[in-house]
């Protein structure tokens, strides 16, 4: 075959293999993003053809006179901290616990894994049945104050209610990687600690926990990006009630968008998520790579 | 190492309670679906009298569960499908060609994985009902190629390169080439990845919410399941029999599949969370 043809064909075929994705990932990603930036810049209502240019207004409106967006970030932002801290700490404890030799590890492990193969709209109303008709029968049995507890009626309850049943959803998730995490910390290393006389936390704080440290990088990635997103949960627990104290920003612009078909002004709330979730997500996974230890 | 045999059978019995306990909300909601209306606002902690599956054949039929779980599957199906096939190729060639070109397009496929999907929603929703892909099953199950492409490439790329150059170099003098060397010699090398993307794009796509929400949520006949769950408890609210019933039907498939392949869906979704 001559060289030439060969080297056309093989173009071909490096177009052949790539082109699918890069029209599926165009049309799914980079498109609706540009469309995005466009309408983010008029006053687009969803429905009508006719679209007027605007400029920054959209923006100008968030950064000043949003009362919902500024609330539904702060409570964004109180979530994703909290969610990130209790699910990985307890996911850690629980991980350190199934790794000893326990009969039952495989099927406990199966256990807490099990929320996180359910639709989170569906343990959203899961928890309604608990904390509304389940908590009222437990407190008649028992008698305990927490029971009788207002779960999802106050504004601080319901974002404690929404924050421990997201926690409870994916903790077997978190779980499973740090139990990966745990399994290739080599075992030498703990036992020549053990011989230089280190007890049990100590050989945790100065061996386990360094060279756990891509667990947690992993761990801690995954569990602000899903945190930041924030929707689903709330959408079926709380509704984002009681009186809008449980919108989240994702939740925020769903209403702004579908409910008042302020589209415009909902693809420009979009755009200000995007660019806060692109920063944090960047300084997060840099912070963190830079704290790994090599081994 | 030794290890105090009782400290450790009681950690196990505390473990057990704990994951009892943890687990408790859902076998709650399971047994609470078999009771009359009266019977669960009487006590909900007490157990069924007598088993009565009236709920189940109201809900089946008001919600159509049959069409709903066909919907499902052909979502999921044509979904998974359409992304194994388009990132494996795509990732081969990808990891197998060395210039410029190839590394930017690498760069620009995984980079959208950065982008959450609540902050173009809007868009591709319009983008959608342009390229008359909205309000059908097939088209919802197409909007999920290149949504999942970006991670389906990364994870992909990355296990290419562990495959040996010289199997494509033997295949190619055995005459294969294109896309019959990639599926008769690649593809079958790289069913681990393969199985791991699965089990993550199969948990996503069948359970998903806000994509089929605003794609298929305006008629009943390309509802999927946690969507019809979703309508159903709205309509329902307080009937705790009814919605719960729901409830049982929208889980029972996915905890099923999953007391069967257990070990594997860990498996492959630890592995798709430490290479991704």
């Amino acid at each position: 075959m001559p060289k030439f043809g060969r080297r056309t064909f093989g173009k071909i075929e490096f177009g052949l293999f790539t082109l699918p994705v890069l029209i599926g990932i165009v049309l799914a990603f980079y498109i609706p993003f540009f469309m995005s930036m466009y309408y983010s810049l008029t006053d687009w209502n969803g429905i009508s053809k006719h679209t007027n240019y605007i400029g920054f207004d959209n923006f100008k409106q968030i950064f000043s006179g949003d009362a919902n967006f500024a609330s539904a970030s702060l409570l964004t932002m109180k979530f994703s901290l909290l969610f990130i801290l209790l699910s990985n700490v307890l996911a850690l404890l629980i991980a350190v616990l199934l790794d000893r030799n326990l009969k039952t590890s495989a099927l406990l492990r199966a256990a807490f894994f099990i929320p996180y193969i359910l639709s989170l709209i569906i343990v959203g109303f899961i928890w309604k049945f608990i904390f509304s008709q389940g908590f009222q029968s437990l407190a008649e049995m028992t008698g305990w104050g927490i029971f009788d507890w207002s779960w999802l009626g106050t504004p601080k309850m319901a974002f404690i209610s929404v924050l421990l049943v997201s926690v409870w959803q994916s903790i077997g998730f978190y779980i499973v990687i740090y139990i990966a995490g745990l399994q290739s910390v080599p075992a030498d290393l703990l036992e020549a600690a053990t011989v230089d006389g280190a007890g049990p936390f100590r050989r945790f704080r100065s061996v386990t926990l360094p060279l756990l440290a891509p667990s947690v990088t992993i761990a801690v990635f995954m569990s602000l990006t899903n945190s930041i997103k924030v929707f689903d949960v709330i959408l079926s627990l709380t509704g984002g009630g009681p009186g809008g104290s449980t919108y989240s920003v994702s939740f925020d612009i769903y209403r702004e968008t579908f409910q008042n078909n302020l589209f415009g002004y909902g693809t420009a709330k979009a755009l200000v998520l995007f660019v806060v979730v692109l920063l944090i997500t960047v300084l997060q996974l840099t912070y963190f790579k830079r704290k790994e230890v090599e081994h | 190492m030794r290890e105090n045999k009782t400290g450790l059978i009681a950690l196990e019995l505390v473990m057990i309670a704990a994951a009892l306990l943890f687990l408790f909300p859902i076998i709650l909601v399971f047994y609470n679906s078999l009771k009359s209306f009266g019977e669960v606002m009487r006590d909900v902690m007490a157990l069924p009298h007598k088993l009565t599956f009236e709920n189940y054949a109201y809900v089946w039929k008001y919600i159509d569960y049959p069409k709903l779980f066909l919907n499902n599957v052909i979502v999921t199906a044509v979904g998974l499908v359409g992304i194994i096939l388009i990132s494996s190729i795509a990732a081969y060639k990808l990891a197998r060609t060395k210039t410029k070109l190839s590394g930017l397009i690498y760069f620009l496929i995984i980079i959208p994985m950065l982008i959450p999907f609540q902050s173009i929603m809007v868009t591709v929703l319009k983008l959608a009902r342009d390229l008359h892909l909205a309000n059908s099953v097939w088209g919802l199950g197409i909007q999920y190629w290149g949504l999942g492409a970006p991670m389906a490439v990364f994870i992909y790329h990355g296990f290419v390169k562990g495959v040996p150059k010289e199997l494509d170099e033997s295949a190619t003098i055995d005459g294969a080439s294109g896309f019959s060397l990639f599926f008769r010699i690649i593809f079958p090398l790289l069913k681990p990845v393969t199985a791991t993307i699965a089990v993550i794009d199969i948990m996503w796509i069948w359970n998903d919410f806000l994509l089929p929400l605003l794609m298929v949520n305006g008629s009943a006949d390309t509802k999927t399941l946690t969507l019809a769950a979703y309508t159903f408890v709205g309509q329902y609210n307080t009937d705790w029999q009814y919605t719960m019933t729901a409830v049982v039907m929208a889980v029972l498939p996915s905890i099923l599949v999953f007391i069967l392949l257990q070990k594997h869906i860990v498996k492959g979704v630890t592995a798709g969370a430490v290479k991704g």
